[in-house]
């Protein structure tokens, strides 16, 4: 191992003396380039990630000042794979810099890509408010190129962080779209009942039960089997367990509905919402009487 | 004598028909209410049977002409108790089926002799295996739905997979008209090339003559 790492130190010492020179025929930014490559790749034979990842971004100035745009925004790809090995903080900031310079070059294939991965980086470090940023930007670049899959799946994802926001607007708009879009097509017509459950639970949490009624009406027109699935059923009872304010009511109508499917965590997170924000109400209306 | 049994009839008509009531009206609850509503039953049923004792004694004391048809309506009477008791079982137990059969068993038991314990057993088995298969019924729903989960969640790959396909077979075929683009001009470098390696010759050539024709011409003269 010391071994690598050495020899990663000789190449970046040859490098650096590369480009403090003058190169012949102007060539010296793309040799100096080959030597840092060789330099990282040894550092992360190494393991020693926060060189290699140093080396890369030296690499990517290289390529910027060569005037080669694409091979700087793979170099900065480079560096945030390494970079996520210790500082997803510093790894999202180079993908960041790679996604402006792919922008620019006119790949919105990959900048969409990689967008997706700073809003998942976000994401798992709990920043929602970049990630659902980087997130929608992503979709859209998505929807642009004709990826209408990758760009579906990423809008719900910005529809559950939008939820866990309390944007519950926002969040069943999106979803009433993904659902309507998706009803059409033969391979995705089964996912809908999900679909259409999730956006069923940002209604309730914001706990208008007139709304919740003509949702569940609308949720029919779009999906006519909508009616006959546990998760209608679901929904409906909870529905009715708001309108009464009967907290025993709504949580039995979840218990039944998780001894046959487990409840993941976002939904488990939005329905205690509701929950508290229904006993909330009930303790207030037990107040006034 | 006859007021007596009477009222004591009366009372127990009263008592009966409310048990009956509460009985259906318990078979609706569940859990800490039902199991005070079957304590207050109990109660009730055990205040009609004292009531039904009564109306034996009394009944026993009358004049042999009126005894037989006060013993009949009694045996009716304690007939009818036995049918709320085995309501209030089948109530408490939850068990609607076993609770028909032994409602009918007891039924039967007023004018024959008792259950034999072999159709008790027999009962019990097949209460068992009942809650048994509801139990499996339940894990296989369970078990299909994980597998239509599972099923949606590939048919959403599946068909991102289809995008990107597609999406490959359209930078392919760019590929394609431009590794044709590619060629043409190849062939076009090499004639060049050729071309000029032609022309540099021929110069080449032009020089060396006119270099061997000046000095011809030099010598010569």
């Amino acid at each position: 191992m010391g071994d690598h790492e050495a020899r990663g130190d000789d190449f970046e010492k040859k490098a650096e003396k590369k480009l403090s020179g003058w190169g012949i025929f102007g060539s010296k930014y793309e040799d100096a380039a080959d030597l840092f490559d060789k330099a990282a790749n040894s550092f992360k034979l190494a393991k020693n990630w926060s060189r290699a990842a140093q080396v890369y971004i030296k690499i990517a100035n290289c390529h910027m000042k060569g005037d080669s745009k694409h091979e700087a925004a793979s170099a900065y790809v480079e560096a945030a794979n390494c970079y996520k090995k210790f500082s997803p903080q510093e790894a999202a900031q180079a993908l960041n810099q790679a996604y402006n310079l792919f922008l620019e070059i006119g790949r919105l294939n990959m900048a969409a890509r990689y967008s997706k991965d700073i809003g998942e980086i976000y994401q798992q470090e709990q920043d929602l408010e970049r990630a659902s940023d980087y997130l929608e930007r992503a979709a859209d670049l998505f929807d642009s190129e004709g990826q209408s899959s990758q760009s579906n799946s990423i809008k719900q994802k910005v529809a559950e962080i939008a939820a866990q926001l309390e944007q519950y607007q926002k969040a069943t708009e999106i979803f009433e779209a993904i659902a309507r879009q998706s009803i059409n097509n033969n391979l995705l017509k089964y996912s809908v009942r999900g679909i259409l459950l999730n956006a069923g639970i940002c209604q309730l949490c914001r706990g208008d039960a007139v709304a919740i009624t003509n949702s569940i009406e609308r949720y029919q027109d779009i999906d006519p089997t909508f009616s006959g699935t546990r998760e209608y059923k679901l929904l409906a009872d909870l529905a009715a367990a708001m309108d009464e304010g009967d907290v025993d009511a709504f949580t039995d109508a979840i218990k039944e509905f998780d001894s046959m499917t487990r409840l993941d965590p976002w939904k488990t997170t939005l329905l205690l919402r509701a929950k508290n924000e229904l006993k909330k109400k009930e303790d207030d209306e037990d107040d006034l009487t | 004598m006859g007021e007596v049994f009477e009222g004591y009839e009366r009372q127990y008509c009263e008592i009966s028909a409310s048990l009956a009531r509460r009985c259906t009206a318990a078979s609706a609850l569940q859990g800490e209410k039902l199991k005070q509503k079957a304590l207050e039953i109990k109660s009730g049923i055990d205040g009609a049977e004292a009531l039904i004792r009564k109306m034996d004694l009394e009944a026993r004391n009358q004049q042999p002409s009126v005894r037989a048809g006060l013993l009949a309506k009694l045996r009716e009477y304690k007939s009818d108790l036995n049918n709320l008791k085995g309501t209030l079982k089948r109530v408490t137990t939850g068990n609607a089926q076993q609770g028909l059969r032994e409602e009918l068993l007891e039924s039967g038991m007023a004018e024959t002799l008792g259950v034999s314990a072999d159709q008790k057993s027999r009962l019990l088995r097949i209460t068992e295996t009942q809650n048994k298969t509801t139990d499996r019924i339940r894990d296989s729903h369970r078990t299909m739905l994980e597998t239509e989960d599972l099923g949606v969640s590939l048919l959403q790959d599946l068909h991102q997979q289809r995008q990107h396909l597609i999406h490959a077979h359209n930078t392919l075929d760019n590929v394609d008209d431009n590794i044709a683009k590619s060629r043409r001009i190849m062939g076009a470098m090499v004639r060049r090339m050729d071309k000029n390696k032609w022309i540099i010759g021929i110069i080449i050539a032009v020089l060396v003559l006119a270099i061997l024709v000046i000095l011809y011409f030099k010598f010569v003269h």
